[in-house]
């Protein structure tokens, strides 16, 4: 018990520790924006199809479930709106960062959990450069702009998705689907949902990056720290998100 | 005067003290071999002598700075003077051996990109590993891993180099190349570290060697004092008499 309460003391010191490292080196230079174009790349553009297919079927299965269930009481009509703001304000955003935990997160802490274990990390540093301008700041960085780009982009497929499932299931009017959701969803709504996402991609990096400069112990220890970085990146955005939602939620209420 | 000073370097992971105190002296253009048992923290002295490990106590003076208590962003000048070749090579794995050269020059030398390609052939030319250059680190072997680390380090023009086990696992063919572009760096006067168990190698490149035993340094001896039977400790090390 003691060691576990430890352990997580030690890992909370460590993302504090690392974030704050990560504050004061982008203020001075040099910086590398090659490698933080590189990194959006494998961020961005290469998680785009798991993306779509996330967002896409989120949409879908909204839709069907939603029209199923609100078709006893005359509600199908009401689709477009619930899909289209739950898919804005909640779906998206967590769906994708939870799905970019996964892969971005487990592909970040496995590379530089291998560096690490192969001394590569070491040479950077013996090198006279800084791990954390080379490998850790293009990084955040690269999830910071891509993954709420990625969740955007998300958003519409989303809705794509359920108007689809809308049309051909449900017999709903494209074109009515399509005005329902512009006249519902606001920048608020949007907006929401958005502004979360930065926070869950600065989450996944710094967590990946912490876990995969203290992976120890060859290539089980790898295993281990990429474990670590998908559980704790999932499960602060899923803790995370009830506390961001609140606060939008009170910040709403106040404007 | 010494161009490495280690003095009082103590260093304990988790409760454990590894070193205790550990104090000896490097001239300039000297080879040092390192020597004691396995386990016995000599990577971790060798580490500590660039800032890769921080002392829990003691001075570690280089080229008349002390190094011990320096952020990371002080120690980049130190480490542009001293020099790490890596057990097995550590060389950037995503990067070509042309990348992985390039690397310190794009870094820390004004160098244009036709300069840095020149320097590199030449380099590796000298190296005898100038059919590597696009090659990524996975397509070659250990011991063209381990040149090409060493060939690295070199590139910015060290005054001292720290040699972390530079034959370990190598064949006798590789061992005896490793050996000679040691040989050739110390007659450039680069100055040395070298942790090794392999003693033919050590012998034949160190001026000098250091005992590692029980947190301190045990014994010192020239090497011809070990070969001519007047090593003490350390000729019964490298007879196997005794252990680290």
């Amino acid at each position: 018990m003691k060691s576990s309460r430890t352990e997580f003391l030690k890992t909370f010191g460590g993302f504090a520790i690392l974030t704050k490292q990560v504050a004061v080196e982008m203020m001075r230079p040099p910086l590398y924006p090659r490698l933080v174009i590189d990194q959006m790349y494998q961020v961005g553009l290469q998680s785009l199809p798991l993306v779509f297919v996330t967002a896409g079927a989120t949409g879908m299965v909204m839709a069907l479930q939603f029209g199923l269930g609100l078709e006893k009481f005359g509600g199908k009509l009401y689709i477009p709106k619930i899909v289209s703001l739950s898919i804005v304000r909640e779906m998206a955003p967590v769906f994708c960062s939870l799905m970019l935990a996964a892969r971005v997160g487990a592909g970040i802490t496995s590379e530089i959990g291998s560096m690490t274990v192969t001394q590569q990390i070491d040479a950077i540093r013996a090198l006279g450069t800084s791990p954390i301008k080379k490998i850790v700041i293009p990084r955040v960085l690269a999830c910071v702009i891509a993954i709420p780009l990625l969740t955007t982009a998300a958003n519409f497929v989303g809705i794509l998705g359920g108007l689809l499932v809308g049309k051909n299931d449900l017999g709903l009017d494209p074109v009515f689907y399509v005005q329902k959701v512009l006249q519902t969803v606001t920048i608020a709504d949007f907006l929401s949902g958005f502004a979360k996402t930065p926070v869950f991609a600065f989450v996944i990096a710094i967590n990946a990056c912490y876990f995969g400069l203290t992976a120890k112990g060859g290539t089980q220890g790898v295993g281990n720290a990429t474990t670590k970085s998908v559980v704790t990146s999932s499960i602060t955005i899923l803790v995370g998100d009830y506390f961001l939602s609140k606060f939008f939620w009170i910040f709403e209420q106040w404007l | 005067m010494a161009i490495i000073d280690v003095r009082h370097f103590a260093k304990s992971f988790s409760g454990k003290a590894i070193h205790k105190d550990v104090t000896f002296t490097v001239e300039e253009g000297e080879c040092v071999g390192l020597v004691g048992g396995s386990g016995i923290g000599k990577s971790v002295v060798l580490r500590s002598l660039i800032g890769l490990e921080k002392s829990d106590s003691g001075e570690i003076w280089i080229d008349g700075q002390e190094i011990s208590k320096l952020s990371e962003r002080d120690l980049v000048e130190v480490r542009k003077k001293v020099a790490y070749v890596f057990q097995n090579g550590a060389l950037f794995d995503s990067m070509s051996v042309y990348d992985n050269l390039a690397y310190p020059l794009r870094e820390h030398t004004p160098l244009k990109e036709a300069q840095i390609r020149e320097r590199i052939r030449e380099q590796l030319d000298e190296f005898g590993l100038i059919e590597a250059i696009d090659k990524l680190p996975a397509q070659l072997s250990g011991g063209m891993q381990k040149r090409v680390g060493l060939a690295r380090a070199m590139m910015i023009g060290p005054k001292v180099i720290l040699y972390d086990e530079p034959t370990a696992g190598l064949d006798p063919y590789n061992t005896i190349k490793i050996q000679e572009l040691v040989l050739r760096l110390k007659k450039k006067g680069v100055t040395s570290v070298f942790v090794t168990h392999d003693m033919p190698t050590a012998l034949n490149v160190c001026d000098r060697f250091c005992l590692l035993a029980n947190g301190r340094v045990m014994d010192e001896a020239t090497v011809e004092e070990v070969k001519l039977n007047k090593g003490g400790k350390i000729e019964q090390f490298i007879a196997g008499e005794v252990g680290g």
